[in-house]
């Protein structure tokens, strides 16, 4: 098939999967956190709640669509919609079964990276175009904090590329599936790795622990404090898909992506992907959001050296002939 | 370490709780039972001969700390009933939108004439809906349960202790503080 017709055809098909795994994840996320509190979470709009994702759209996109009167109005409008394409962007790359996969770069992981990096422009275009000083603030934050916590992420995520010697995040799962999972084995720089990787896409997509761009006790609501109506749906959107496609890489590098003990295929991928998903919800509804220079400590001083140390070990591994 | 302890309880705890029941009853559809003494709105019911209770002395007017009670006085007529002579009110209006349910009415009126209800308040859609007048009012009467507390019965009960004249000057204290009536039980 025509390379570009695949990419157009597979790139709309994993684009509605995920956003209609959002749509139920919001259900999802609801209903967990309620029972967490013991609540019900919704109840009322369809069987146990489970229109109230679409309920809530509905809601969103009739709200009236308000702009700021000093806001930079190229920038303000143009935020929500890059938000959306840099989170799902990254899911271009990502091998959700063989043959199921949009695009495969045999630079998958530098994509991957570069992508997600850029989802600061969004960001910063939103807090500086509102013209509001909570939002500016926040998003001020956010860079500082997505700067802060590309370095661990870079440094996590090459620990896969080193030791299976591959750029391309197919390649890294075809490798795992002939080998070990690398959050099996080599244990110490695969299952450390996994970790520092899981708080460094916390950190990058704005979750609890690491919410503070958009602390609303602080914030109101950070970078979102002026949109309304569908532009702040995108923004909501653009949160959860960098979410969900965050957690689809973990489990491409770190878990052996569509690799199964039998019958491997698309639904192990799928299972791995959702239970990092549920992981996150678990982690943000148990937590307390750090401080701001408590975020920045963890990062420098632990996260990173740790991470270059990993990188270290996964290297010497590969040199001296570590047993795959 | 201590960070990690933490996060580590913090987790379980929330993974606990999810696995148990929900303490959410869901109002509209499970009502719980109401303590034995809630009442909510109010009520003019009839005295003994099956007239409006109310002679318009307007003393709940006057104590209402939120003036929600507005009323006019009818003036003095023969009674249909009885014959005799006794006055009558044109009109009374109670405002739930302002009222702070203090209950003050209630303990000033003589003549039993204005109680509290159990049955809760039933939500409104306008504020008009939330203004009693007479009709509603006298309406509740008739529906709803009227609790306990009447005029002449809460005034029996906070009366203060009749005390016993000092026939010496040097009577024991303790027979100065009797202890107050006990309130009678509440039937409904």
């Amino acid at each position: 098939m025509n390379e570009l017709v695949h990419g157009a055809l597979y790139g709309t098909l994993i684009a509605t999967a995920i956003l209609s795994t959002i749509a139920m994840g919001i259900w999802f996320e609801r209903k967990f956190a309620g029972r967490m509190q013991q609540r019900l979470g919704p109840t009322i709009v369809g069987p146990a709640g489970l229109l109230q994702p679409f309920a809530d759209i509905i809601k969103l996109l009739q709200k009236e669509d308000i702009v700021p009167r000093d806001a930079d109005r190229g920038l303000f409008d143009l935020a929500p919609i890059l938000a959306v394409v840099c989170s799902l962007g990254v899911a271009a790359v990502i091998p959700f079964s063989p043959s199921i996969i949009a695009s495969d770069l045999d630079v998958g992981v530098l994509w991957v990276l570069g992508i997600g990096g850029l989802m600061v422009i969004p960001t910063f275009a939103a807090g500086w175009g509102s013209n509001n000083k909570f939002a500016l603030l926040g998003a001020m934050r956010a860079i500082a904090q997505s700067v802060s916590y590309g370095v661990p992420l870079v440094l996590a995520v090459l620990v896969p590329v080193v030791l299976s010697g591959s750029l391309s995040i197919s390649g890294i799962v075809a490798w795992q599936a002939q080998h070990h999972w690398f959050a099996v084995w080599p244990i110490v720089p695969g299952l450390p790795a996994f970790v520092i990787f899981f708080l460094a896409m916390l950190a990058e997509s704005n979750r609890i622990p690491f919410d503070i761009p958009e602390a609303e006790s602080e914030l109101v609501a950070g970078i979102t404090t002026e949109y309304t109506g569908a532009k702040f749906t995108l923004f909501y959107m653009a949160e959860y898909v960098h979410t969900l496609v965050g957690s689809a890489l973990g489990a491409a590098l770190f878990f052996g992506g569509w690799d199964g003990p039998f019958a491997p295929g698309l639904h192990w991928m799928v299972l791995k992907t959702l239970t990092l998903f549920v992981l996150i919800y678990w982690v943000r509804w148990s937590l307390l959001r750090f401080r701001a220079d408590q975020l920045m400590r963890l990062c420098w001083t632990w996260l990173t050296p740790i991470g270059v140390a990993l990188l270290l070990v996964s290297a010497a591994w590969v040199t001296f002939g570590g047993t795959n | 370490m201590g960070y990690f302890n933490d996060t580590a309880k913090a987790l379980r705890t929330t993974m606990v709780n999810a696995f148990r029941e929900p303490v959410t009853q869901e109002f509209p559809l499970v009502i719980r039972p109401r303590a034995e003494r809630f009442r909510a709105s109010f009520a003019l019911p009839d005295d003994e001969h099956g007239e409006v209770a109310c002679i318009g002395c307007l003393a709940c007017e006057r104590i209402c700390p939120s003036r929600v009670i507005k009323m006019k006085s009818g003036g003095k007529k023969d009674s249909p009933v009885t014959g005799k002579k006794r006055a009558y009110i044109d009109e009374f209006v109670l405002d739930l939108s302002a009222c702070i349910g203090c209950e003050l009415c209630v303990q000033v009126c003589n003549s039993d004439a204005i109680v509290m209800v159990r049955q809760p308040e039933v939500p409104a859609f306008a504020r008009e809906d939330l203004v009693l007048d007479m009709e509603k009012l006298r309406a509740n009467a008739k529906l709803k349960t009227a609790s306990w507390g009447t005029g002449t019965r809460l005034q029996e009960m906070q009366e203060p202790p009749k005390a016993e004249k000092p026939a010496v000057a040097k009577a024991s204290p303790a027979t100065e503080t009797a202890p107050a009536p006990a309130p009678a039980k509440e039937t409904v």
